[in-house]
C-alpha cells in the first residue's frame, strides 16, 4: 500500500518497503510489513490503528531507536541516526519523562547542553537553509506560551499530569526539530485535559510548523490535529489507507460542532472497521 | 489558561529506592515539631526507664553478669577522655575504610553498569565476597598486615563495598526506557548521559546504601581491632582488653560510646541525604 501525499523538494520523512520483525522462527510477529510512507515537510500526520499495528514500531524507526530489517527510513534525506546526531528530532513519549530533580524550566534546557556539536552536523544536512530552524528559542517564554508560566522552577512531582506532558512537549519543541514525533503523548489524560493540551499543541505548531508524526488511538484527536490521517492495520503491520484532512486552520473549538469534522471521523473509523474486519476474515 | 489542568493530583513518587522513600520534593517541617508532643516521646521515655529497671534488677541478681547502671556511668565521666581518644580512633579506621570502599564501589558500579562485559566478570565474584563471613577473614588479614591500621581499613572497606555497589549500580540501571529514549534521539554521549540522568537518579539509591554502610563500617573496625587485639588503640581493643581482665563497666560502657557512634553517623548520613537531594530542590530559586 502507497500512503503518499504530493512531494516537493527533499520530503521530510520517507520510509521504502519497510519491514520489521520481532523474534525468530515460528515466533516470529511482523510488526511492519512492506510500508511505504512519504512525509512532505510541515505537515502534521497521525497514525492511527488498533493495537498491533506497527503504529508505535513506525515511530521508533523514525526516532532511530529501531532499525529496520528491511527497506530504508530517512529523515530529510539522512539515516534517522544521523538526524539523531544532527538533533533534527524531538520525541515526546507516552509518559513525560522528566527527570524528577530538576526544574521544569531546567528539564527543558537541559537538551541544550546535550550533544553540543549537532548544529554544525545540522547545517550540513540537505536544503537546511530552507528549514532555517537554528536560533536557541527563549525556554522561559516557550513555557509561558504552554501556561507553565508560574511552574518554571516547580519540581515535576508538584505538577498535574497535564502540566507535565505540557513540559515534556515544550522540551521537544525546544529542540525545533525538524521531525517531532509523539507517541500517545495524551492517552493517560483525562478528555478536559487532553482537548487544552491539543489546543496548545496545535498553538505551538501552527508557530513553529515543523514536521509531526504523532501516533494515537483517537479517531477526533487524530481528525482535529492532522493534515494526514494514516490508517494502519495489525497482522502483518501495514498502512491500509491515508486520509488527508481538509479543514481549515487554526482549528478550535468550533470545529467539535462542524458536519465536515464528524464526517471525516466517520470516514477514518469506517477505514478502520474495515481494515479490522479484513483481518478478521 | 485551562481550568482543567489546575487539579492537584497528589504527586507520586516514580521509583522509590530499596529502601529509603525518595525525598526529593517532600518538605518536612512537621517532623520536627512533632517530638514536642508527648504522644509522640512518651512511649520511648517510658520503655528506656522499663529497661533500666529491668537492667538495674538483673544487675543486682546477677553481678557477675551486668555491672550497674551507674558504675557504667561512673567509668564513661571519670575516663571520658580514654573513650573518646578509643572513639575517634574507631571512627577514623571506620570512616577511612568506608571512604576506600565507597570509592571503589562507586567506579565498578560505573564500570559495570555502563560495560556488560565488566558486570559479567565482576559481579559474580562480588556476590562470593558478599556471601564470605568478612569477620572470619579478619585473623588472616592481621596475620598479613600487622596490628597496624591496614587489616582495619581493609576489612572495613570490603563490608562496605557490597551494599554501595549493588545499589548505586541497579540506580544507575533503572532509568526509565522513556526517558532514556528522549535523550538517545537527541544523541547524548555515554557521559553526559551518565551526568545528567543516571548519576542523579542514582543518588536515593546510593544513599539507602549509605544508611546500611556507615553502621556496617564501625562494626567492621570493632572486629578488626577485637581480632588484632593488644594493637593501637579503638573501642573493640578496648573492650577485648577490659573483658579479658573482667572490667565489666567499661565492657558496657565502650559499646553504649559505640552505639551513641553509630547513632550519630546515621544521623550525619540524613543530614547529608537532605542537604544533596534537597540540593536540587532548592537550588533553583
Amino acid at each position: 500500500m502507497d500512503g503518499s501525499v504530493k512531494v516537493t523538494g527533499t520530503p521530510a520523512l520517507e520510509l521504502r518497503s519497510v519491514r520489521r520483525v520481532y523474534g525468530f522462527g515460528s515466533a516470529a510477529t511482523t510488526a511492519l510489513d512492506d510500508v511505504h510512507l512519504t512525509v512532505p515537510s510541515g505537515r502534521f500526520v497521525s497514525l492511527i490503528g488498533p493495537s498491533g499495528c506497527g503504529k508505535s514500531t513506525l515511530l521508533r524507526l523514525v526516532a532511530g531507536l529501531e532499525q529496520p530489517d528491511l527497506g530504508e527510513v530517512l529523515v530529510h534525506g539522512v539515516t534517522p541516526a544521523d538526524a539523531c546526531a544532527a538533533k533534527m528530532i524531538g520525541l515526546v513519549p507516552q509518559s513525560p519523562a522528566l527527570l524528577p530533580w530538576l526544574s521544569v524550566l531546567r528539564n527543558v534546557t537541559l537538551p541544550q547542553k546535550i550533544n553540543r556539536g549537532a548544529g554544525r552536523r545540522r547545517e550540513r544536512i540537505a536544503d537546511f537553509a530552507e528549514r532555517q530552524a537554528a536560533t536557541v528559542p527563549d525556554m522561559k517564554e516557550l513555557l509561558v506560551k504552554a501556561g507553565l508560566g508560574d511552574a518554571l522552577h516547580k519540581l515535576p512531582a508538584q505538577l498535574s499530569g497535564g502540566m507535565r506532558q505540557r513540559a515534556a512537549i515544550v522540551r521537544a519543541f525546544g529542540l525545533q526539530p525538524d521531525v517531532l514525533v509523539m507517541d500517545e503523548p495524551f492517552s493517560a489524560l483525562d478528555e478536559f485535559t487532553r482537548e487544552s493540551l491539543q489546543d496548545q499543541l496545535l498553538d505551538l505548531w501552527e508557530e513553529l510548523r515543523t514536521t509531526v508524526l504523532f501516533v494515537t488511538h483517537s479517531v477526533s484527536e487524530a481528525v482535529r490535529l492532522s493534515d494526514t490521517v494514516v490508517v494502519m492495520a495489525p497482522n502483518p503491520g501495514r498502512i491500509v489507507e491515508s486520509i488527508d484532512v481538509d479543514l481549515p486552520r487554526p482549528r478550535g473549538e468550533r470545529l467539535f460542532g462542524e458536519r465536515r469534522f464528524h464526517e471525516y471521523e466517520d470516514l477514518v473509523r469506517e477505514r478502520l472497521r474495515r481494515a479490522w474486519s479484513s483481518e478478521a476474515a | 489558561m485551562t481550568v482543567a489542568d489546575e487539579r492537584t493530583t497528589a504527586p507520586v513518587a516514580k521509583t522509590p529506592p530499596p529502601v529509603e522513600p525518595s525525598r526529593f520534593s517532600l518538605k518536612h517541617p512537621r517532623s520536627r515539631i512533632a517530638w514536642i508532643r508527648p504522644a509522640v516521646w512518651l512511649p520511648l521515655v517510658v520503655m528506656l526507664v522499663l529497661l533500666g529497671g529491668l537492667w538495674h534488677w538483673g544487675a543486682e541478681q546477677l553481678p557477675y553478669l551486668l555491672p550497674p547502671l551507674s558504675d557504667v556511668g561512673g567509668s564513661l565521666s571519670d575516663e571520658l577522655g580514654y573513650y573518646v581518644h578509643n572513639a575517634l580512633v574507631t571512627l577514623g579506621e571506620a570512616t577511612a575504610g568506608l571512604g576506600m570502599g565507597f570509592v571503589g564501589a562507586f567506579v565498578l558500579a560505573v564500570l559495570t553498569s555502563e560495560l556488560p562485559l565488566v558486570r559479567r566478570a565482576v559481579m559474580p565474584i562480588a556476590v562470593v565476597l558478599n556471601v564470605t563471613p568478612l569477620v572470619a577473614v579478619a585473623p588472616a588479614l592481621v596475620v598479613a598486615f600487622g596490628f597496624g591500621p591496614m587489616p582495619k581499613l581493609i576489612i572495613t572497606g570490603l563490608i562496605c563495598f557490597f551494599p554501595i555497589l549493588i545499589n548505586t549500580a541497579t540506580g544507575l540501571r533503572s532509568v526509565p526506557q522513556q526517558v532514556l529514549q528522549v535523550y538517545r534521539t537527541m544523541d547524548a554521549s555515554r557521559v553526559e548521559l551518565l551526568w545528567h540522568v543516571r548519576v542523579p537518579h542514582a543518588l536515593p539509591y546510593l544513599f539507602a546504601a549509605l544508611r546500611i554502610v556507615f553502621p556496617l563500617s564501625i562494626i567492621g573496625a570493632v572486629v578488626a581491632e577485637m581480632s588484632a587485639s593488644g594493637s593501637t588503640g579503638g573501642l573493640g581493643t578496648a573492650i577485648s582488653v577490659a573483658s579479658s581482665m573482667n572490667q565489666l563497666p567499661v565492657v558496657y560502657a565502650s559499646i553504649l560510646v559505640l552505639a551513641v557512634m553509630g547513632v550519630l553517623l546515621l544521623l550525619a548520613v540524613t543530614v547529608v541525604e537532605r542537604r544533596v537531594l534537597y540540593w536540587h530542590d532548592s537550588n533553583q530559586d
